[in-house]
């Protein structure tokens, strides 16, 4: 149990791709605790991946229920691994930030409902279907298992006012 | 370290970033902050520089010379110290959407409402699109309020102004999300 130092660019662990967790072990228990731990200890912070903690496996949690934009719909604390989205539908523009890339923000374009397959931190199976911030909050985190920044994802904000919608 | 203010503007062809940054790299400067874009047939540039030596404005402008024979604007002044830092501005960012049919005094009467209540812009694009026959009038504005306001209240007196001069008025909340 710790509060692990987060992980701020150009750390070059953060731009590589991570690989898969062994589900149910020890170390990977090990992980989700201090990914918990340092989430909680930013404050405000949603979301956390492995990398930003210097761990190139494939695990993630998130937890909008504190936040004013995921009040609506969340389901508490998630803890990932091994993650995958199988299914993503609509989209939706907010302006991210990211703890590992600080004094930056720009829009990014996300699916708004996405449903996402995992090993919770016990080991057994899970499917959950997510939409709206912590939609886009499991999909900031994810990018990260892939050494994928929210900077590699800003869009235009010109072309977005002007394009249109369908 | 001094910094300056940089715009250089002109007809729109490819080379005008390249011919600028070659002059700074060549100078020595820092981009510490930049915005380009195209609007009508003109590529403008806002830039602040820094250079850790030179502090006269002589030097800068001497450099752009050629650049200004190839029939771009290039003006440029040396920022008061303090003048390159961002301010901090902790209220609620909103994007305002402004659009309707073309007519004088949009621009104005938005804007004058948000100073009048204190409301910072931090970023405008205003553009003519639609038709010729019919033009619509269209204003992106992103603004901070002042802590002691939020998003409703916005949304509230941009509802009256809509109203009083007939466009149409949306405001959302794009405060950035922490992730």
């Amino acid at each position: 149990m710790a509060v692990r130092e987060v992980r701020i660019y150009p750390d070059p662990i953060l731009k590589q791709v991570c690989t898969p967790a062994e589900v149910g072990g020890a170390e990977t228990t090990a992980i989700i605790t201090d990914l918990v731990d340092t989430m909680v200890d930013a404050g405000h912070s949603v979301g956390m991946a492995a990398p930003q903690i210097g761990i190139l496996k494939r695990v993630a949690v998130v937890d909008v229920s504190h936040s004013k934009l995921g009040k609506k719909h969340n389901h508490g604390l998630l803890t990932m691994v091994n993650p995958e989205i199988i299914e993503a539908s609509g989209s939706k523009v907010m302006r991210e930030g990211c703890m590992s890339v600080p004094d930056y923000t720009g829009n990014v374009e996300r699916a708004r409902e996405i449903t996402v397959q995992f090993s919770d931190a016990d080991g057994s199976e899970r499917v959950v279907r997510c939409k709206g911030f912590e939609a886009v909050a499991i999909q900031h985190e994810l990018d990260h298992l892939d050494g994928l920044l929210f900077l590699d994802r800003v869009s235009n904000p010109k072309a977005d006012i002007f394009r249109r919608k369908g | 370290m001094q910094h300056f203010a940089l715009t250089i503007i002109g007809r729109d062809r490819p080379g005008i970033v390249s011919g600028t940054a070659e002059i700074l790299y060549h100078l020595g400067c820092n981009i510490a902050d930049s915005s380009s874009t195209i609007l009508g047939g003109q590529f403008a540039m806002i830039l602040i520089l820094s250079h850790p030596e030179i502090d006269d404005l002589a030097t800068i402008r001497q450099a752009f010379t050629e650049l200004e024979e190839q029939g771009l604007s290039v003006f440029v002044r040396a920022l008061k110290p303090g003048g390159e830092k961002r301010p901090q501005l902790p209220g609620e960012q909103c994007m305002i959407s402004v659009y309707g049919s073309d007519k004088p005094g949009i621009v104005y009467r938005v804007a004058k409402k948000l100073s009048d209540h204190n409301i910072n812009i931090v970023d405008l694009n205003t553009t003519l699109a639609g038709s010729e026959q019919r033009p619509i009038y269209v204003m992106m504005c992103e603004s901070v309020l002042p802590q002691d306001m939020d998003s409703d209240d916005l949304k509230a007196l941009m509802d009256k102004l809509s109203s009083e001069i007939s466009v149409d008025i949306t405001v959302r909340t794009i405060t950035p999300v922490e992730l």
